[in-house]
């Protein structure tokens, strides 16, 4: 353990900003998310009602089961608990491999250990610095309860069992990171134990009788800290299981650091193909193969996006009361609250499909700039068949999440809408979606470097002024003029064509420009 | 056809915002010849190979590449040619194996058995995954992908960085089979001893321009031979003789060099002062190169070249 402190050292000076961020971002959620709810909710009477709908299925399976609805407390844990608990797990394991795993891989771990430096020194240390980001998330999230004026006992289990969740994957990524000899390799598999723990858990909520869960609950480490029971029982005991796992699992890594070589993971890098399929070297074969993890990802998402937002719709047109000026800024000027709340799950549906447009045609510019675009146009392909490819697979891609997102918001709806009406009103924002492609496109074009960050931008201003925009007060007329507002927000709405018109005119113009540039500038390698 | 050079740039010119890179450089390459193409980091050697393929747009000058426009008739044209990077980057989730295709295919098609032969060769896994390979292992499966191919032109861009002595001799091997088949072959390199085997003609560049060019024979030719003596008497009476250049003399022995025209009149002169050794090297590639650069060389001709910056 010699040099044990520089290396924590070392780590907090190469990590302060990121760790500074993960702190903020999680402890800021608890009064932003407290004082929404404390408005949505103001009376007692309204959080009466609301314990009486709160427990769904979906809210069980995504969020945990509700088991103190009829509190402030009990809603603030099940609005953001689940949140940040698996953020905090998330933190965790990038951590861990980023400092660990990660630096191994690249050689500089080698640099290190061949200095006078303890074996374990390195290890203890990356340990000890994501733990410490645990521990403060919690005490921060305890310590802002009760600035909430929440009760203390609620307060304090609050933080201890989100921090407990977090220590518990931590110990899940060190072990991680001594069984994969790749930096990707740990993240992957930490994930994926992450979210098997995920789903124990969701099968145990959604078996619970009553708010009883069953004992399929405890064979997850997120559960036991659900069993924790913030602002209900309050209980302090699953935490000794929690710590227990993240010594044990250190514990573990350490011990299997000490009898690999250095470099080497317990699992051997998994081999692939010799050879590649016809399909892989057609131009969208090849997009689709290398976009083939976060396309899977996009459909689960909007999948269980839509079938969460179809389960909701009716619950939350209950509840939400027509003379609440919270609710109506954000659910807008809708004849009836159910169409209001559907047309912002549809929105959402628009959000993820603007999203997966914007970072799949992003892929584009990767390649470019990660200098495997060379290559490939010193093959016989143009660069106009090049860049189609990615065009086709990023429409292509956000019009299939737009139709399954709205089809199974409004199929899940319990009779609040049907799956072909909600599917068309989702794909009204297409001409939106490709409005960010096109910017996109136009901005490859002319200003490469900075196209990914400033598209990304121009889709986040888009999307808070449609989401927001009401709430800031902004007027109708402003809102009416970004491209996602200007979408009618179907079925709250009437459909008019001619703002779909003008955005894909737009939209066409823009990318023709874009594609042109393309196709007579330099090609500029980062 | 063959009169129909397989490069031929004159003039050309690139700029990068307020950095020029190239300014009014020329290059030719023959059919059938391996051109040598050097110059130090930063000189132009990448960008005249990225024109010349078509992903640069030269600001000025003229480039042919088989008779083609290299900008405009780009996909026609690279189905002839071959390109093999010296910084390769592959996708990293796919195998070496899938980026050969990928990157075969594109030019036309893959000859199976030629890839095999190649994989063989180079001692390369097509099995695993791009991001575990190493330097050198990425940069076989660059050369694996352009030397299956029966490209007519081969432009390789420092092909061997990152490869050890004895796959050298494996793409040493490659290149002249390539040479015997009747092909071209645009070699930019930092390695003399490999230039010096392989290139019919070398071309060498120094901030966008071309300082030398031509023949190899022809070049060692117009450039002094480097002599060494020792001789039964102090070697400094060497400096009366005329023709004599960068003269270091210590004790007996004597480094000089001389012009092929005064090369038999100095042997004459030296042979009154009964020699008792005499080596006599022809310049080496390395000589012409740091000739242009005014750089140090090392060993005896370093001696020379340093006193040669005196005269």
């Amino acid at each position: 353990m010699t040099r044990y402190w520089l290396c924590v050292r070392f780590i907090l000076r190469r990590n302060w900003l990121r760790l500074l961020i993960w702190a903020a971002v999680l402890a800021v959620m608890i009064p932003v998310v407290y004082n929404s709810q404390q408005q949505a909710f103001p009376t007692q009477a309204a959080r009466n009602s609301y314990a009486q709908v709160a427990n769904t299925p979906a809210v069980a399976a995504m969020t945990g089961l509700p088991y103190a609805a009829g509190s402030l407390g009990g809603i603030l844990v099940i609005k953001i608990w689940m949140t940040l608990a698996l953020a905090l797990a998330f933190a965790s394991i990038f951590l861990v491999t980023r400092n660990g795993r990660a630096d191994e891989e690249a050689g500089r771990t080698e640099l290190l250990r061949a200095s006078a430096l303890g074996r374990h020194a390195y290890s203890m240390a990356n340990y000890s610095v994501a733990g410490g980001l645990s521990v403060v998330v919690g005490l921060l999230i305890s310590l802002l309860c009760l600035a909430e004026k929440l009760p203390a006992a609620g307060s304090w289990v609050m933080g201890a069992s989100i921090a407990g969740t977090g220590l518990a994957f931590l110990a899940v990524a060190a072990i991680c990171g001594q069984l994969s000899s790749t930096s990707r390799g740990a993240n992957s598999l930490g994930v994926a134990v992450l979210a098997v723990f995920y789903f124990i858990r969701a099968a145990a909520d959604l078996q619970a009788d009553g708010s009883n869960v069953t004992a399929l609950s405890w064979f997850s480490p997120i559960g036991w800290a659900q069993n924790m029971r913030s602002f209900g029982q309050d209980t302090w005991w699953p935490l000794l299981p929690l710590l227990a796992l993240t010594v044990l699992g250190c514990a573990l890594a350490l011990r299997i650091e000490t009898r690999r070589d250095l470099g080497m993971g317990l699992l051997a890098e998994r081999r692939g193909p010799g050879r590649a399929s016809a399909f892989l070297t057609e131009p969208v074969g090849l997009v689709l193969r290398l976009q083939r993890g976060s396309l899977v990802g996009w459909l689960v998402g909007a999948v269980v996006a839509g079938l969460f937002f179809g389960g909701v719709a009716q619950a939350m047109s209950t509840v939400l009361e027509p003379s609440n000026a919270f609710a109506k800024a954000f659910v807008g000027s809708a004849p009836n609250i159910l169409d209001g709340v559907l047309g912002i799950f549809v929105l959402f549906t628009a959000m993820l499909s603007g999203a997966f447009a914007v970072q799949s045609l992003a892929g584009a510019r990767a390649e470019e700039a990660g200098g495997r675009l060379e290559p490939q146009l010193a093959g016989a392909l143009s660069r106009s068949t090049w860049l189609w490819a990615h065009v086709l697979v990023a429409a292509v891609g956000s019009a299939v999440i737009l139709l399954l997102g709205g089809y199974l918001t409004g199929a899940s709806s319990s009779g609040a809408a049907t799956g072909p009406q909600l599917a068309g009103a989702a794909f009204a924002y297409w001409p939106a979606v490709l409005l960010m492609m096109g910017v996109q496109l136009f901005l490859q074009g002319f200003l490469p470097r900075l196209s990914t960050g400033i598209t990304w931008a121009v889709y986040g201003a888009s999307m808070l002024v449609a989401m927001f925009g009401g709430l800031f007060s902004l007027s109708e007329q402003v809102i009416r003029s970004t491209p996602f507002g200007a979408v009618p927000r179907l079925p709250a709405e009437d459909f008019t064509p001619l703002p779909l018109v003008v955005l894909t005119a737009i939209a066409v113009v823009l990318a023709a420009l874009g594609m042109r540039r393309f196709g007579t500038r330099d090609v500029m390698p980062e | 056809m063959p009169n129909i050079p397989a490069i031929e740039a004159a003039g050309l010119r690139k700029r990068f915002g307020r950095t020029t890179a190239l300014d009014g450089l020329d290059l030719r390459v023959d059919r059938g010849t391996v051109a040598g193409f050097l110059g130090p980091n930063g000189s132009g050697k990448s960008t005249t190979i990225r024109i010349l393929l078509g992903l640069l747009r030269s600001d000025g000058g003229s480039a042919t590449l088989l008779g083609g426009d290299p900008w405009n008739d780009a996909v026609e044209l690279h189905r002839r040619i071959a390109y093999v990077p010296g910084d390769v980057n592959l996708w990293p989730n796919l195998t070496g194996g899938q980026a050969i295709d990928i990157l075969s295919r594109l030019r036309g098609g893959v000859d199976n058995a030629k890839r095999d032969e190649l994989l063989a060769r180079f001692e390369l896994d097509p099995t695993k995954k791009a991001r575990s390979y190493s330097k050198g292992n990425r940069q076989k499966v660059a050369l694996v992908a352009g030397l299956a191919s029966n490209a007519e032109l081969l432009v390789l861009d420092e092909p061997t960085s990152g490869l050890d002595p004895l796959m050298e001799e494996v793409f040493t091997d490659c290149i002249r089979e390539v040479k015997a088949q009747g092909r071209s072959v645009l070699l930019s390199s930092h390695i003399f001893a490999e230039v010096e085997k392989l290139c019919d003609t070398v071309t060498i560049i120094r901030e966008g321009q071309t300082v030398e060019a031509g023949r190899l024979e022809e070049l060692r030719h117009l450039h002094r031979t480097t002599i060494s003596v020792l001789l039964d008497r102090d070697a400094s009476v060497l400096a009366s003789v005329p023709g004599v250049n960068e003269l270091v003399a210590d004790g007996p022995k004597a480094t000089f060099t001389v012009g092929e025209a005064e090369l038999g009149a100095v042997l004459a002169a030296i042979s009154t002062y009964s020699p008792r050794q005499l080596v006599s090297s022809p310049p080496s590639l390395e000589d012409l190169f740091l000739r242009h650069y005014g750089g140090v060389p090392t060993g005896p001709v370093a001696a020379a070249a340093q006193t040669a910056g005196m005269r």
